[in-house]
């Protein structure tokens, strides 16, 4: 008998079902992945099981069997739940060292030698045994998720389930907890669940639960699951009907002539799509209203630096952006990509450096007054009115930009059509997936024609189909508009979509070149994580 | 200016679309106002009085039988003074009336008759008016004796109705708050839900963002002030408006104007909503107490007369109660208007310039 | 019981509460709210501005001017104005009363023929109004019959209220407010600060580290809430200071029923503040809560504003129904009176106090839920 089991579990909230006929089975030192796009259904089966969220169905645990979260008090000290978002659980104003202190007595850890070697040795696996003294709230994100995970840890938890612990953590870090993950297991024999938003950790788990809209839709290991949709996948082609494109291969259900090409794991939820006939709408672009000079550099900036009190968030970056051009800004959370981006709006004032945008030497807020029609800008959790429904939102940013009413109608009508939100105009935004939102953001802030795009972290929480159309928006809007793009993002994956590349670690820049290039000059890379972590650790 | 009526308008629609607010602001304007004016009462009002009388009768119950509904209810006879006063220690008696035996003969024969009074002083604001009402009402008794008559008027509100009075007052202090807090909370919530960056990229002058954010709350608040003035002032207390209507709506305006600068500044320094609370209610309360709302300025402490002298409040509080009940005319209004424009200006310039800076 | 687990989480608060500076707010609010309100109302007035219009300006017109001219409770103006500039005065807000002496008016007293005196008084303010009327008339009339006495005119005597006013001798509004304010920040501050000991973690997600431990939730309860109890404990000395001190308050009483019942009383607000806990998770929604549901009965039932013997009808049932009204009562009786545990009626009250803490608190423990929404 398997040391947890779980049987057909079934969250569901006042509007909409978390969870349905959800059942797995894991093993003493195991580790199962869950791994799905924001609100498929696995946090809240993560919650059933650690027992703090009511549910209908069954969770065996070492042979206790409970079904409310009053039942599974009894688990509880074996149990140890890291909910998600970033250092959630931890306390702003605790330094490191009052954490673990609090962390062993709630769990009422007797502090002997024993546990005073354990702890040592986890803040060294973590890293953390410098900082002792500093306050939770000033660490980097992924030195958070890393205190979090060995707050968790204290007490010797046998069942481990953690939610997420790696999204928006930067890769070097992400690496550093897969490793504790793993010698934990193999030491402890602990039981661990963890989901996830990267398709690449994958490779690191023994079992693998997919999620989508509430249900599992595939489970087994990585070599299984990437076995099931071979017959499906097939190089790159143009295709006009049932098949999705994505990340250089195409998923069709009916056979095509063109060569098959290796599956990846994200391939299962193109298949997956297909199968429930989940059709995306066909991106259209069209070309401009009228065409527009637009000058062959469109930005270019030296030694941009900002300063927060005694903090440097970033230290003379330079950066130039072409014509036509789609720049990746990349780098972990806390590495100084929105600062940057905000200074390069104007949003916050530029300490030092030099900025010329559209060939206009940027020395006060009065110089950016004529450029503000030509920039458009989307971003980080796409800010919208939420009280205004969508129709009402981008009416209003057209009359901000000074649209006369008929132009603005027709044009939100077109990208209403082109970009597929057509059905959702009136609703109001926080009644929409995340996907939606993230499509007609950019609407808005296409309604002026701008010349430049600046995406602030667009395709963060947003699943992978979702995201494979947004590229593909972009894409389109390059090739019909020249626009020039700038975009950051912390989906290493995603850097293959762009032109160029600038790598920023703690607001310095440590790399700045085309796709091509990065490859060339590291020919064992087997995708662009590879690349970015011998950046990392280099600096390091 | 379209652009200004188009901020102003996507403000108000947002506004009636958080229901929370709505219900905040129209429970501030109606049911709160409403429940300050009839449950605060400091006339006297059902007051147990209880005496002991050793007099046999006469004149003692001539007296007490002035004493009536709806101020005092029937008085309680005790038969000793002891057991008086036990009643009022455990409250259940609040004022003790003594008629020694040799009271009404000093009154019959021309000396000085003394009834001993017993008060229960720690009912703050009633044992006062009641000690008051009941001097009033043996001065009334006797004042036959002598040769004289006291014509009294009591101007602009004649019955002394305490409602209306509070109601006002009331209404004013919500008046204060709602602007402050609403300004602010429009800001914040831009600020935590990123909004205001975006705006700062239309080729809108943030300015007139600034100033027709500001105003369209104005607005919301005159068109509470309109509904309370309705329901409750007008309606419910049928309060006396001796002054021009449109004088007062000015004043409030002006007002609303200075106080939304004081919103504009909890903004500039506040993170979120909650920190918006927290401000508000430390700013605002000392100026809601200096301003004369509950005793009148020249009965204060010197010190706090002076820095009075400062709150705009008290300029509107006291132009309000000049309006509505002295009736003044708009000329002798001036002092208000001019004191209300000054500091509202300066508030207002200064709101706009922190929170300008901040962007 | 863990009381390692209980001591941990009681440290965190205490931390957490200085770090984020919030105990500037736990010892601030409570003694502005009484010194702004202690220094801000004012029953009894003094000073009231009056303006005497003297037509007579006889020996005994002089002798009642002069009377209004030497006493706090009136600044007295005698002008030679007309009756309309003075209503106007009224009218500016310049003036809150007007007295007009006939031409005469010596005169027409003398011979025993009736005179009349003018009063008008400013009634925007409705209460001073009433009060203002009263004592004039009073002070006209002391001085009327102690004309009438000297001449032998008048064949009855005087009655004069020999007033003994008990508890609070000087009529002070400073003693018989304060306290009441003391009821009301006690009832107020400890149930803000619980409802948002609990509603912090549940908003910023720190909560599921009770959710996912052993901790019971009666440890729990215990942890938050007892940071909470002790702060506002020196609170009840604080404001006890405040009181006598600055206020001049006297206490009579004992001290120590002062101080058991009020922590007592703090208990109570306590388990307001988690019953609110329990149904709201946003910080600034669990404090407009707790202000709505604590203010005001702490207003209007705290004797303050009316005497619960004043009350009828439903009020009556209501003020009994709030803790605010039983607590005042030992609270009053503490200060101004000091029967202390000799009365009956305070045992009684005492017990009553003991029973809201217990029920309230076990209503809040039953109802918080160790787990999500």
């Amino acid at each position: 008998m398997s040391l947890l089991e779980v049987k057909n579990i079934r969250v569901s909230y006042k509007k909409r079902l978390g969870i349905d006929n959800a059942s797995l089975e894991a093993n003493s030192g195991e580790i199962i992945g869950f791994i799905g796009a924001d609100g498929a259904g696995k946090s809240s089966l993560m919650h059933s099981i650690a027992g703090v969220i009511r549910f209908e169905g069954e969770v065996v645990y070492d042979g206790i069997a409970y079904h409310s979260p009053k039942e599974a008090e009894q688990v509880k000290p074996f149990i140890g739940l890291m909910p998600q978002g970033i250092g959630l659980v931890l306390y702003n104003t605790l330094s490191v060292g009052e954490h673990l202190e609090f962390f062993a007595d709630i769990r009422n850890v007797k502090k002997d030698e024993k546990f005073q070697a354990y702890k040592e040795k986890l803040l060294h696996m973590a890293g953390l045994s410098a900082f002792i003294d500093r306050e939770a709230g000033k660490l980097s994100g992924g030195m958070m998720q890393k205190l979090s995970l060995i707050c968790t840890l204290l007490h010797r938890p046998k069942l481990l389930i953690l939610d997420e612990p790696t999204t928006g953590v930067d890769p070097l870090s992400r690496l550093e907890l897969w490793e504790i993950l793993d010698s934990i297991r193999k030491e402890e024999g602990t039981v661990i669940l963890v989901s996830t938003a990267y398709m690449q950790e994958a490779s690191k788990m023994d079992k693998i639960f997919l999620f989508d809209e509430g249900e599992i839709i595939a489970q087994g290991t990585n070599k299984e699951l990437i076995d099931s949709i071979r017959p499906y996948v097939y190089e790159e082609v143009t295709c006009k009907e049932e098949c999705l494109s994505f990340n250089k291969r195409t998923y069709s259900l009916k056979p095509l002539h063109v060569n098959r090409a290796e599956p990846t794991l994200e391939g299962l939820f193109f298949v997956n799509a297909l199968k429930k006939k989940k059709l995306l709408p066909q991106v259209v672009i069209a070309k401009r209203d009228k065409e527009i000079a637009i000058p062959p550099v469109v930005m270019q900036a030296y030694g941009i630096t900002k300063r927060f009190g005694s903090f440097t968030a970033n230290d003379h970056v330079d950066i130039e952006l072409k014509r036509g051009e789609i720049l990746g800004l990349l780098g972990a959370n806390g590495a100084g990509k929105t600062t940057f981006i905000k200074m390069l709006l104007g949003l916050y004032p530029i300490d030092e450096g030099e900025l010329t945008l559209l060939e206009k030497v940027i020395k006060s807020g009065d110089d950016r007054q004529t450029l503000k029609s030509k920039i458009g800008y989307v971003s980080q959790h796409f800010a919208l009115y939420n009280d205004m429904t969508v129709r009402e939102n981008l009416i209003y940013f057209a009359n901000m930009h000074q649209i006369p009413l008929k132009t603005a109608l027709n044009r939100i009508e077109q990208y209403a059509n082109e970009l597929g939100f057509k059905e959702y105009m009136d609703e109001l935004p926080t009644a929409l997936p995340l996907g939606v939102n993230q499509r007609f953001s950019i609407a808005a802030a296409l309604l002026h024609e701008p010349l430049v795009l600046f995406l602030d972290e667009p395709t963060s929480g947003v699943d992978t189909i979702a995201r494979a159309q947004f590229w593909e928006i972009l894409k389109k809007l390059k090739e019909q508009w020249n626009i020039s793009i700038l975009i950051t993002t912390h989906y290493m994956s995603e850097a293959e979509y762009c032109d160029r590349v600038l790598l920023l670690k703690q607001g310095k820049k440590i790399a700045d070149d085309t796709i091509e290039n990065f490859y060339k000059t590291h020919p064992d890379a087997k995708s662009f994580e590879d690349i970015f972590l011998t950046y990392y650790k280099d600096v390091e | 200016m379209k652009i200004f009526a188009m901020i102003v308008s996507k403000e108000l629609l947002s506004f009636l679309r958080s229901i929370g607010l709505v219900l905040v602001v129209l429970y501030s304007f109606t049911a709160d106002v409403y429940i300050a004016g009839s449950g605060i009462q400091i006339k006297p009002r059902n007051v147990v009085v209880g005496y002991v009388d050793a007099t046999g009768g006469g004149v003692s119950q001539k007296i007490l039988s002035k004493l009536h509904q709806p101020e005092f209810r029937p008085p309680v006879m005790f038969l000793s003074q002891k057991a008086l006063s036990d009643a009022i220690f455990n409250k259940e008696v609040m004022v003790g009336l003594v008629f020694d035996d040799d009271f009404e003969k000093n009154y019959r024969s021309g000396k000085k008759a003394q009834i001993n009074l017993l008060l229960d002083a720690t009912a703050a604001s009633q044992s006062l008016t009641t000690l008051i009402y009941l001097q009033n009402i043996i001065i009334d008794f006797q004042s036959m004796n002598f040769p004289l008559v006291l014509k009294s008027h009591k101007l602009f509100n004649q019955n002394a109705d305490n409602h209306s009075f509070i109601a006002l007052t009331e209404l004013l202090s919500v008046i204060t708050l709602l602007i402050v807090i609403l300004t602010a909370i429009v800001f914040v919530k831009e600020k935590e839900d990123g909004t205001w960056d975006i705006m700062l990229l239309t080729p809108v002058n943030p300015k007139i963002i600034i100033l027709a954010k500001s105003f369209s709350q104005v607005l919301i608040v005159m068109a509470g002030v309109v509904l309370s003035l309705g329901f409750v002032i007008f309606g419910a207390f049928d309060v006396p408006l001796n002054g021009s209507f449109w004088a007062f709506m000015l004043l409030t305006f002006f007002y609303s104007i200075s106080s939304a600068g004081i919103g504009l500044f909890v903004a500039a320094v506040s993170k979120n909503v909650m920190q918006v609370a927290q401000l508000s209610i430390i700013i605002m309360m000392p100026l809601i107490f200096l301003s004369g709302a509950w005793t009148p300025v020249y009965a204060m402490h010197p010190v706090f007369q002076t820095l009075s002298l400062f709150s705009p409040l008290r300029y509107y509080i006291e132009g309000t109660e000049s309006i509505f009940f002295r009736g003044t005319e708009f000329i002798d209004l001036w002092p208000y208007f001019s004191g209300v424009l000054i500091l509202g200006t300066l508030l207002y310039l200064y709101g706009f310039r922190k929170i300008g800076k901040l962007f | 019981m863990k009381l390692t687990t209980i001591k941990a989480y009681i440290l965190k608060e205490f931390m957490e509460l200085y770090r984020t500076r919030l105990i500037i707010m736990v010892y601030l609010m409570p003694s502005m709210i009484v010194l702004l309100f202690g220094y801000g109302i004012r029953m009894d007035v003094t000073h009231a501005r009056i303006l005497i219009i003297d037509n007579d300006q006889s020996k005994f017109s002089q002798m009642l001017t002069s009377k209004f001219e030497h006493t706090k409770y009136f600044n007295a103006k005698v002008l030679h104005v007309s009756e309309k500039e003075a209503l106007r005065s009224i009218k500016q807000a310049k003036t809150d009363a007007v007295l007009i002496i006939p031409s005469s008016f010596e005169k027409r007293l003398l011979h025993g023929q009736k005179s009349e005196i003018g009063i008008f008084v400013d009634a925007s303010f409705p209460t001073r109004a009433t009060t203002i009327e009263g004592y004039i008339k009073g002070t006209v009339l002391d001085t009327a019959s102690e004309v009438a006495q000297r001449g032998g005119l008048s064949a009855k005597g005087l009655i004069t209220l020999n007033q003994r006013t008990l508890f609070n001798q000087a009529m002070r509004d400073e003693d018989a407010i304060v306290p009441g304010l003391i009821g009301l920040v006690l009832l107020v501050a400890p149930a803000i600060l619980a409802a948002l000991l609990i509603v912090k973690e549940k908003e910023e997600g720190t909560i599921f580290n009770f959710y996912a431990s052993p901790l019971s939730k009666g440890e729990f309860l215990l942890a938050k809430l007892f940071p909470a109890f002790l702060l506002h404990s020196i609170n009840i000395f604080i404001l006890f200071l405040i009181a006598v001190y600055i206020f001049n308050v006297p206490f009579r009483g004992s001290f120590m029923l002062y101080w058991l019942s009020s922590e007592l009383y703090i208990l109570i607000s306590l388990s307001i503040g988690m019953l609110i806990s329990v149904i709201t998770s946003r910080q600034i929604v669990a404090v407009v809560l707790t202000v709505i549901i604590t203010i005001i009965p702490g207003f209007l039932y705290s004797g303050m504003l009316m005497p619960i013997s004043s009350m009828v009808g439903e009020s009556y049932i209501e003020a009994h129904l709030f803790p605010v009204m039983y607590y005042n009562h030992i609270l009053y009786d503490t200060f101004l009176i000091g029967q202390g545990l000799g009365s009956k009626k305070i045992i009684m009250y005492l017990l009553i106090l003991v029973g809201f803490a217990v029920v309230l608190f076990s209503a809040g423990t039953l109802l918080l839920k160790k787990e999500m929404k």
